[in-house]
């Protein structure tokens, strides 16, 4: 039964009424899904590679300045997606995700810089979280779900190094070799590689290989499936200026060429290339928010087994 | 000027109200807006400096089955990690690319 309201007691003005609908309008923008994150793979497959790096988040305050840096330099597409207080968008190559680029200001008042964030994969976030914390390490950003890409959490370990962990829902990336362009490898740079490397076996099972070095410095290899996963590396001398990170690397064809580029396009050159143990050239470089990463080359003969 | 208002309709804006108002308490995006945000503490300390390496200074993966073998010693006789076992061989990236 429909009643209708007159007289001055029982009566809306169109005026309230507005009020009312603009409150309704406003509350429901602001309560609207503010973004759905998309998986990061498809089609979705149950593959899970334990200690695997398999994603990375640039952290920046400038997401279309990063757009036009990465886009140029690896040949990057993106994917936008927007959020209610910056923007998150998905970089691509040749149509598959190759990381995302987050819109965050700057913390006021800090010195803070931005940088890429290493996501490790654990079957269980929570489990992961019990394990850091027994093993030293802070959390950073408690374990939280994502609904089509994955439950995540942030951490740093017990020198400072700040890294994510991420139970995929889409499942894990295949274990190939990483084209051009794709992230290949990760470090950590770290003061203390040895207590480092005991971390990080205790939190993700990694088999751990000492690798001889010809500067003196300790060089240690992560493993998983027996597969190289990442490094933990002595930090430079002079300390003092330095503090443990995690770093990721992208392949490239000729890390000279890339380098090149990055200052061209308004990065600068952190680490000038030079050969690595494998035999091709590395570098270290910073892209013009100065978010530093690394540059890989390798070849196809790299990967070839070796006869003995 | 006065306008005419079913209750059917007072009620639906009513709901709607309280679901969008739940929604805001309720809700999160990516960096929520409710102090346990994705990004709060992601920025990497600033006034340091990266890199500084020289030559030497490996920090990629060996190749699989190269020269680089294990280390005959290591610079802590205990070290704080469960070395893998001597008969495991060096581990690299993976060979085959994508697709094939």
């Amino acid at each position: 039964m429909t009643s209708r309201y007159h007289g001055h007691g029982g009566f809306l003005t169109r005026w309230s009424l507005g009020v009312l609908a603009s409150i309704a309008m406003m509350a429901t923008a602001a309560a609207a899904p503010t973004f759905v994150l998309p998986p990061l793979f498809q089609p979705a497959s149950s593959e899970h590679h334990e200690g695997k790096v398999i994603w990375a988040d640039l952290v920046t305050p400038d997401v279309a300045g990063a757009k036009r840096f990465y886009g140029e330099l690896f040949g990057w597409t993106f994917n936008d997606i927007h959020t209610g207080s910056g923007g998150y968008s998905v970089a691509l190559l040749d149509g598959r995700p190759a990381g995302g680029l987050f819109q965050r200001a700057m913390p006021a008042g800090e010195r803070r810089q931005p940088a890429w964030l290493t996501f490790i994969s654990v079957r269980d976030v929570a489990a992961a979280e019990r394990h850091i914390l027994a093993q030293g390490g802070k959390v950073l950003s408690p374990p939280r779900s994502y609904p089509d890409r994955g439950r995540q959490a942030v951490f740093a370990d017990p020198q400072g190094a700040v890294f994510a962990v991420m139970q995929s829902f889409s499942g894990d990336p295949q274990d190939v070799l990483a084209a051009p362009g794709e992230w290949i490898w990760s470090s950590v740079i770290t003061r203390d590689p040895d207590t480092d490397a005991a971390f990080y076996q205790n939190v993700f099972g990694y088999e751990v290989f000492e690798i001889p070095s010809n500067d003196g410095s300790t060089h240690i290899l992560l493993s998983t499936e027996d597969y190289a996963r990442a490094s933990l590396n002595t930090l430079p001398a002079d300390v003092a200026k330095r503090h443990p990170h995690w770093l990721n690397f992208v392949r490239v064809n000729s890390a000279t060429d890339t380098a090149t580029r990055v200052e061209a396009l308004g990065g600068r050159v952190l680490v000038k290339p030079f050969p690595d143990r494998h035999g091709g050239l590395i570098a270290v470089v910073a892209d013009p928010a100065g978010a530093p990463f690394g540059l890989l080359e390798w070849t196809d003969t790299d990967s070839k087994e070796i006869a003995k | 000027m006065k306008i005419l208002v079913s209750r059917r309709s007072m009620r639906g804006l009513i709901v709607v109200l309280f679901a969008a108002v739940a929604g805001c308490v309720a809700g999160g995006g990516y960096d929520g807006g409710v102090g346990v945000g994705y990004a709060v503490d992601l920025y990497e300390p600033g006034g340091y400096d990266y890199g500084g390496w020289g030559p030497g200074y490996g920090v990629g993966p060996p190749r699989r089955g190269g020269d680089q073998g294990r280390a005959e010693s290591h610079a802590a006789p205990h070290p704080a990690y469960r070395p893998a076992s001597r008969s495991r061989s060096m581990p690299s990236l993976p060979t085959h690319s994508r697709g094939r």
